[in-house]
């Protein structure tokens, strides 16, 4: 097998791949954010008080969970995309020139949306589910002693439960992020100009399949590798001792 | 807007079996004839590569470990891509999509089964092992008869989370065109233009039956043990 660069990094070949990473890179990053978002809103239906809200939690957990991220990206696009109002759809195909990538290529599109939710919300369900494991392994006696300390319900959460919570769960959450990016490669099903899009266009474009793949593969990796290094710097495990959480005042009230 | 029905009814048959009276099963049973021979073919090439990395620490190990994280750090689109390009090579003729599909997915998932077999081998009490050699077993004995069907059956629960995943993983034979569900459902939409939400949602539909149906299958197992 003899590899040929020259087909894929030169010319238009070399700008669509340019394009297809910057292109991965920004569905990554505001899909992960659009998943952090709608992971605290996941939570608190799972923590909340009423039956109902958890059991509106699980459904959407149980309904994500088990079916596949592509047919749920394909539902996104061809049919839900549709029910956004008129106006909404229209702002959204007008001319963004300040997210336009060089050749004309327009970032903000319906692809890009329904790429981004997609993922998000998908991801979101693993995540909230890792975290929850890892409130289950904080030890009981860690909520006895903040509640008995006069923290509330929401402060033992926050204070005491969620940092452990977080910093139990990390390396899957991680994990899950770097799943989302690896996802991403799905959008091509629906015509997202990202790598793997790039890579089959190229093949048909001048047959330069095994450097197509090898430079997809290669992209992903390195991606890859470095988010995740990116990530655990991030890690709670990491920067302890923990900061001290708020001294409850009303204990000393009773006291 | 409402639920129209009519677009299901009408390819009901296509979106289940595909062109089965024409010997060429599709849809929704295509999607499990995929599933079952990629399952069989992981767990065949997962657990062997799981007793290797277990019992032979150093280079073989680290070499398994290295390999498993090289396919899981790739997007699975990108295995399929990989098989469908150099299988034909290597073997001098055209492999069909559908066997393309099987094998990337075997590839793919053996990865994932062989951590899980070195986790549950790992999990298995010290004193089963030596309990073994004292009685005078070989290495391999031990592992035959000893160790192995205990961690296998620690890891039922693991191994059916992992077929669900499997299941939703066949939905990527739509990049091959191969016509399991997903691919079928894309064709029925594009033929008909106008329902997209009834059929993506009654595709949906039936994975999260097939799916959520195995997972309580799994939970209910595990519990009798």
């Amino acid at each position: 097998m003899q590899f040929d660069w020259t087909g894929i990094l030169t010319g238009a070949p070399l700008e669509w791949l340019k394009t297809g990473i910057v292109t991965t890179l920004v569905v990554t990053v505001v899909g992960s954010l659009l998943a952090a978002l709608l992971t605290l809103g996941l939570l608190s239906l799972r923590l909340a008080g009423q039956k109902s809200l958890r059991a509106l939690a699980v459904g959407i957990t149980e309904l994500f969970r088990n079916t596949p991220i592509l047919v749920q990206i394909l539902f996104w696009y061809f049919g839900a995309y549709n029910l956004l109002p008129r106006g909404w759809r229209d702002w959204i195909n007008d001319d963004h020139p300040w997210a336009t990538l060089p050749g004309n290529v327009p970032l903000l599109s319906p692809e890009f949306i329904a790429s981004a939710w997609g993922l998000g919300l998908f991801t979101a369900v693993f995540v909230t589910e890792e975290i929850r494991a890892g409130l289950a392994a904080v030890s009981p006696g860690q909520s006895e002693a903040a509640l008995s300390q006069g923290f509330s319900r929401w402060q033992t959460l926050r204070h005491v439960l969620l940092p452990q919570a977080l910093s139990n769960a990390f390396q899957p959450v991680v994990g899950q992020f770097l799943n989302l990016m690896k996802l991403s490669s799905l959008a091509t099903a629906i015509g997202l100009w990202e790598i793997t899009y790039q890579v089959r266009q190229i093949e048909s474009y001048n047959s330069h399949a095994l450097e197509a793949f090898a430079a997809g593969t290669l992209l992903y990796l390195t991606i890859g590798l470095i988010m995740g290094r990116a990530l655990l710097l991030l890690d709670p495990a990491k920067r302890r001792p923990l900061t001290p959480a708020p001294q409850p005042v009303e204990v000393r009230d009773a006291v | 807007m409402l639920f129209d029905p009519n677009v299901i009814l009408g390819n009901l048959d296509y979106l289940l079996w595909g062109r089965m009276a024409q010997g060429e099963p599709g849809g929704l049973l295509l999607t499990l004839l995929l599933s079952l021979s990629a399952g069989i073919a992981s767990l065949g090439l997962g657990i062997p590569m799981g007793l290797l990395a277990w019992s032979r620490p150093g280079p073989i190990r680290q070499t398994l470990f290295w390999w498993a994280d090289l396919i899981r750090g790739i997007p699975l689109i990108f295995v399929i891509f990989w098989v469908y390009f150099l299988v034909p090579a290597l073997l001098g003729r055209d492999v069909p999509g559908s066997l393309s599909v099987i094998l990337a997915l075997a590839w793919f998932t053996s990865a994932a089964v062989m951590y899980s077999t070195v986790a549950g081998l790992d999990a298995l009490p010290k004193g089963q092992w030596e309990a073994a050699q004292a009685s005078g077993m070989s290495r391999l004995q031990a592992l035959r008869w000893v160790l192995l069907p205990q961690a296998l059956r620690n890891l039922r629960p693991s191994f059916v989370g992992l077929f669900i995943s499997l299941i939703k993983d066949t939905s990527l034979a739509f990049i091959l065109n191969v016509p399991e569900l997903t691919t079928v459902a894309g064709q029925v939409n594009n033929r008909t233009q106008l329902y997209p939400t009834e059929i993506f949602l009654f595709t949906a539909a039936l994975y999260f039956l097939l799916c959520g149906g195995l997972a309580r299958l799994g939970q209910a197992t595990s519990r009798v043990k």
